[in-house]
């Protein structure tokens, strides 16, 4: 791979992103980031305004390092924790990708999605909507995801949200 | 509507050491209905904190029981609380979270208030041909019958007929100041609320946070990925308030940490955290100990979970969460949390609260979803009629005391019973409480 980040290559970025999640293969997934990515779910202050400072509002997922990540992922698999087994059926569809800027070391883009999501379990179906901003960063011959911002649209939660819903 | 009996709902003979609660009361639509006008809608219910409403002409809006509420400041500096409903059609005046306005106009026919709930305007009133019956009748918002702030915690009922928010609090306020005092400044929400639904009763979350039982049984993977951050502890992972206590582990001995009851529903739950640096306030620690001397000092340190009776509950144990209960039907509730935190903390104690926060208590954390799949999991259970009555209000019985103890007397507070508890023993009858205020309030809606 050489030249600047193309469009086609940000977008078989982000769906194969879906796809690794749609089938719950975590460790493919989090291969995609790189090891300082930031991970951010923005809360909102009100109707319309998202929160945009991590650091001083609360957001409904904020992390510096893909550590945390992995965290999340072996709590999910942990069969520790009751809202994480049996895991709900989900799809990704990630559209509308537009690639904001790129050149040779990386580039942004900015997408829709939605997420279906089924729980057996609980006998409920939802759908999680909204927005997604990816950095993109050239490193170790791939494409790899720097940051991760996800602007959550309908944000009155029904009991669980969590990685691989989003 | 229900026709059964209050003593088959609650089965309270403390001389038998007997407190069972049928499963009816968390399942029961009837029930939920007679809890509305009984509780919601009659008695003090937490509205929001003053700083909300901050400056002149702010306000914030809420519900109390099914009723839309709207919470003002005047322009003179004074706090008032409104139903939320024009008193010409009935509309909403204000359909926002929160917001700064003089003039309220109700978005259906423009009449017009201040933000003393004065009525400024009717339009078009001249040519109205309104009767002189009319004139005579106030057009202003109508006030809650009962509105009162303690400490910049606001409070409101739908029914004159209560006692003073002071006797309401009773020895519990001592628990707020708690809050308050932790900076001269008082307390503020941190900006980003959070909304999340779950599908069971309203009084399992009133219940779990004052639920020292279920930590290690449903929070394993919480507590095994903060142990492996403190082996592995590098700057991209957050410091846990848990790091120097060994409250969770149910390993600790002596005196952990225990609870407190009190008059009108009010409850604590608390242990014994000691002053560590993983916790925002370390750095106010020496000047708060000056200020309000070491006891309450390290009580401001202790973990603590509130529940004001019968929709506040304060949280200071991995970080500090505010949550206020909303009950939608018997079996959906909805609850709005926010973080709450000292004003004038440090950037970096800030930022530290904040991403413990998130990491415990949101709907997208590590802990949150684990409490609230299991209330969904009761909340199936609690269809059987074949044996209604619970066993879960029984732990702790032959260890509670009347009055206070020694950790209640460094406050100056005298609850109405107390339990001390090493880390196992994990109190329940705090719940007798809850139930105890509830039959109280229910009584004369349902047969005795």
């Amino acid at each position: 791979m050489s030249g600047p980040l193309t469009r086609a290559e940000a977008e078989d970025l982000l769906y194969r992103e879906a796809l690794v999640l749609d089938r719950g293969e975590w460790d493919a997934w989090l291969e995609l980031y790189t090891t300082d990515a930031i991970f951010w779910m923005p809360a909102w202050r009100d109707e319309v305004t998202p929160t945009s400072d991590p650091d001083s509002e609360l957001s409904l997922i904020y992390y510096r390092g893909r550590r945390n990540l992995e965290d999340r992922v072996w709590r999910a698999r942990s069969g520790m924790s009751v809202a994480s087994s049996p895991l709900p059926r989900v799809v990704h569809a990630v559209t509308n990708v537009v690639l904001e800027s790129a050149d040779e070391t990386g580039g942004r883009t900015a997408s829709s999605f939605t997420v279906h999501l089924h729980d057996r379990r609980s006998e409920r179906s939802h759908v999680f909507f909204g927005r997604y901003e990816h950095h993109l960063v050239h490193h170790d011959g791939a494409w790899r995801i720097a940051a991760k911002k996800i602007l959550l649209l309908n944000d009155v939660i029904p009991t669980v949200v969590d990685f691989y819903s989003i | 509507m229900f026709q059964g009996r209050l003593a088959e709902l609650i089965e309270d003979r403390p001389d038998d050491g007997v407190f069972r609660v049928s499963r009816a009361i968390f399942d029961d639509p009837d029930i939920f209905t007679l809890e509305m006008r009984r509780i919601f809608e009659a008695g003090w219910i937490f509205l929001g904190i003053a700083s909300q409403a901050a400056a002149a002409h702010d306000f914030f809006t809420t519900t109390v029981g099914r009723v839309p509420v709207l919470v003002t400041r005047d322009g003179t500096g004074q706090l008032h609380g409104f139903v939320n409903s024009c008193p010409h059609k009935g509309s909403r005046v204000a359909q926002v979270m929160q917001g700064n306005a003089r003039l309220h106009v109700c978005p259906y026919h423009s009449w017009t208030f201040d933000s003393a709930g004065q009525n400024k305007a009717i339009k078009w009133k001249k040519a109205g041909c309104y009767s002189e019956g009319f004139d005579q009748t106030s057009h202003n918002l109508a006030p809650l019958p009962a509105f009162g702030e303690y400490r910049g915690f606001v409070f409101g009922s739908l029914s004159a007929d209560v006692p003073s928010l002071t006797d309401h609090l009773g020895e519990a306020a001592k628990l707020l100041d708690l809050v308050a005092d932790q900076s001269d400044e008082g307390m503020e929400l941190v900006p980003g609320g959070v909304t999340f639904t779950y599908d069971a009763n309203w009084k399992l979350q009133l219940e779990n946070c004052s639920d020292a039982y279920h930590f290690t049984s449903a929070h394993p993977s919480y507590i095994r990925v903060l142990e492996q951050r403190q082996k592995q502890a590098d700057d991209s992972v957050v410091k846990s308030v848990f790091e120097n206590s060994d409250y969770w582990t149910g390993e600790s001995e002596g005196v952990a940490g225990g609870s407190y009851s009190f008059a009108h529903g009010h409850v604590l739950n608390w242990g014994r955290f000691g002053i560590s640096e993983a916790l925002p306030l370390y750095e106010r620690a020496d000047q708060l100990a000056q200020k309000h001397g070491r006891a309450k000092r390290d009580w401001m340190f202790n973990m603590r979970n509130l529940t004001i009776f019968p929709n506040l509950q304060i949280a200071e144990n991995a970080s500090s969460q505010l949550r206020v209960i909303r009950p939608l039907s018997a079996g959906k509730t909805e609850m709005r949390t926010w973080c709450i935190a000292p004003k004038g903390e440090s950037a970096e104690a800030r930022r530290q609260r904040i991403r413990q926060y998130e990491d415990f208590f949101n709907p997208s954390g590590m802990a949150t979803p684990d409490d609230t799949v299991s209330y969904e999991n009761c909340q199936r259970g609690f269809a059987s009629g074949v044996e209604p009555w619970l066993q879960g209000y029984a732990r702790g019985q032959t260890a509670s005391k009347p009055g206070g103890n020694i950790f209640s007397k460094a406050l100056g507070m005298e609850p109405e019973r107390s339990v001390l508890s090493d880390a196992q023993l994990c109190d329940e009858t705090l719940y007798h409480s809850y139930y105890r205020e509830w039959a109280r309030r229910m009584a004369g809606a349902v047969k005795a």
